[in-house]
């Protein structure tokens, strides 16, 4: 999916979002490479996604399952998913 | 970033910040939240053990008969390699880890946090700074009817009181329920702490030890009891009682996210998980916490802190729920993490398993 304004401010959420609840240091949502494999690269493991998607579900008022957890797997990804659920009325 | 109101859901449910509300709760949260980094993996050290006991988990299936490595060396290397995929917690166990002291040195010179399952017998040196969870099925009666070892209760107390490693880890069969009131007064007069675990009964195992709906109410309520009366001293919630006496067990209730059971290596333990053995090999198709278990009939209180601490995201629906997992991972990390200490429970109410969503 092309990145589109819109989905920018998403982005920049996310990354946000990520960057406060991981207590990240030295990186900024503007620096977040939204390509970047959040598990293999950033080295989140099931128990922070579950506390990241718990506030995404806050956020955007959306309902993330467990199931879909496995999907979230770069803040681009994260971003698509939270447009598919707002667009379908969640 | 705000959705429009209309796209609002869920609304039985409440926000994720709304739980968090209460000073206490979210006080708890950041707490146990520190340890969210701990991934664990299991390693049988030896292939031998000084007692024989019934319904051995160890002396099921094929690891019994794997090759010892006896290797320091090997086993450094073992843990270097572990910690360079991102193992940060190791649990020992089978078949008796005493047996083994050097091996249990050089894993606690390369990883710093760990438990070991021994049976008490012999001493392991306090250089070994890991929780050591010692397991006790009983009195000593019952102790020499079922494992074969003479005054075990009074040897495990010798050499663990006061050691602010050990934990006791009593193990309710369909036979011992009783016998826990003056075993845990015996303990708790010793200075010694413990907790409880439900035995599970191994592939094919219909022997006397396994439980039935009825064994397992009359487990719930003497683990209620007692911790109630010793609230310092067990290391248990209502609802540790509630998730390892259902008549379900742990896979049913919460989807057992160990690799033998779940196929995803995406996230988490299906990802990360391994359990050697004592040849220093492993084997996905049976990786578990305590292999060779009916998972059926799985309550083991090592598999539950794991499996209920996972599930995150269903026990965030209402207040006592999450109150209730909050206490279920403040027990775990006080069992199985040296330093940590436990908390007052939040919530004193049975709070059943929220189902999968």
């Amino acid at each position: 999916m092309p990145e589109t304004k819109k989905n920018q401010g998403i982005v920049l959420r996310v990354a946000e979002i990520i960057i406060d609840e991981l207590k990240l240091e030295d990186i900024t949502a503007g620096t977040f490479n939204p390509d970047m494999d959040l598990v293999d690269e950033l080295g989140i493991d099931s128990m922070d996604l579950a506390t990241i998607a718990l506030v995404l579900q806050d956020e955007f008022k959306i309902t993330i399952d467990e199931d879909d957890y496995p999907k979230l797997k770069t803040v681009q990804l994260i971003c698509e998913y939270i447009e598919e659920k707002l667009a379908a009325g969640n | 970033m705000r959705a429009h109101p209309d796209k609002m859901v869920t609304p039985s449910r409440p926000a994720f910040s709304e739980l968090l509300a209460d000073p206490e709760v979210k006080a708890r949260f950041e707490k146990v939240r520190k340890y969210f980094f701990l991934r664990e993996s299991t390693y049988d050290m030896s292939n031998r053990c000084n007692i024989r006991c019934d319904g051995c988990y160890y002396f099921e299936g094929d690891k019994q008969f794997a090759r010892e490595n006896l290797s320091p060396e090997d086993w450094r290397r073992l843990m270097k390699a572990e910690k360079a995929r991102g193992i940060t917690y190791v649990v020992l166990a089978g078949a008796e880890p005493s047996l083994v002291p050097e091996l249990l040195d050089v894993c606690y010179s390369e990883m710093p946090l760990g438990s070991i399952a021994t049976n008490g017998f012999l001493k392991i040196p306090e250089s070994v700074g890991y929780k050591i969870h010692i397991s006790v099925w009983g009195n000593d009666e019952t102790s020499l009817k079922t494992r074969k070892a003479k005054n075990l209760l009074q040897k495990q107390i010798e050499n663990y009181r006061g050691d602010p490693r050990a934990v006791f880890v009593y193990t309710f069969t369909r036979d011992n329920i009783d016998e826990v009131h003056d075993v845990a007064a015996d303990l708790v007069y010793a200075d010694c702490r413990l907790t409880f675990n439900v035995f599970s009964s191994p592939v094919g195992y219909e022997g006397p030890l396994r439980h039935d709906t009825e064994s397992l109410q009359k487990t719930r309520q003497a683990m209620i009891d007692l911790l109630k009366r010793y609230p310092k001293q067990v290391l248990f919630s209502v609802y540790n009682a509630v998730a390892h006496t259902s008549p379900s067990g742990l896979h049913d209730l919460y989807s057992c996210s160990y690799p033998r059971c779940n196929p995803s290596q995406d996230i988490g333990l299906g990802r990360s998980f391994r359990q050697y053995r004592t040849d220093l090999n492993w084997d996905r198709s049976v990786a578990c916490c305590v292999p060779d278990t009916d998972c059926a009939d799985c309550r083991h209180y090592a598999a539950g802190s794991a499996v209920v601490t996972a599930r995150l995201y269903r026990h965030a629906g209402d207040s006592d729920t999450f109150k209730s997992w909050l206490d279920y991972v403040d027990t775990y990390l006080a069992v199985w993490v040296m330093g940590y200490e436990k908390e007052a429970n939040l919530c004193g109410r049975v709070i059943e398993p929220p189902p999968a969503r």
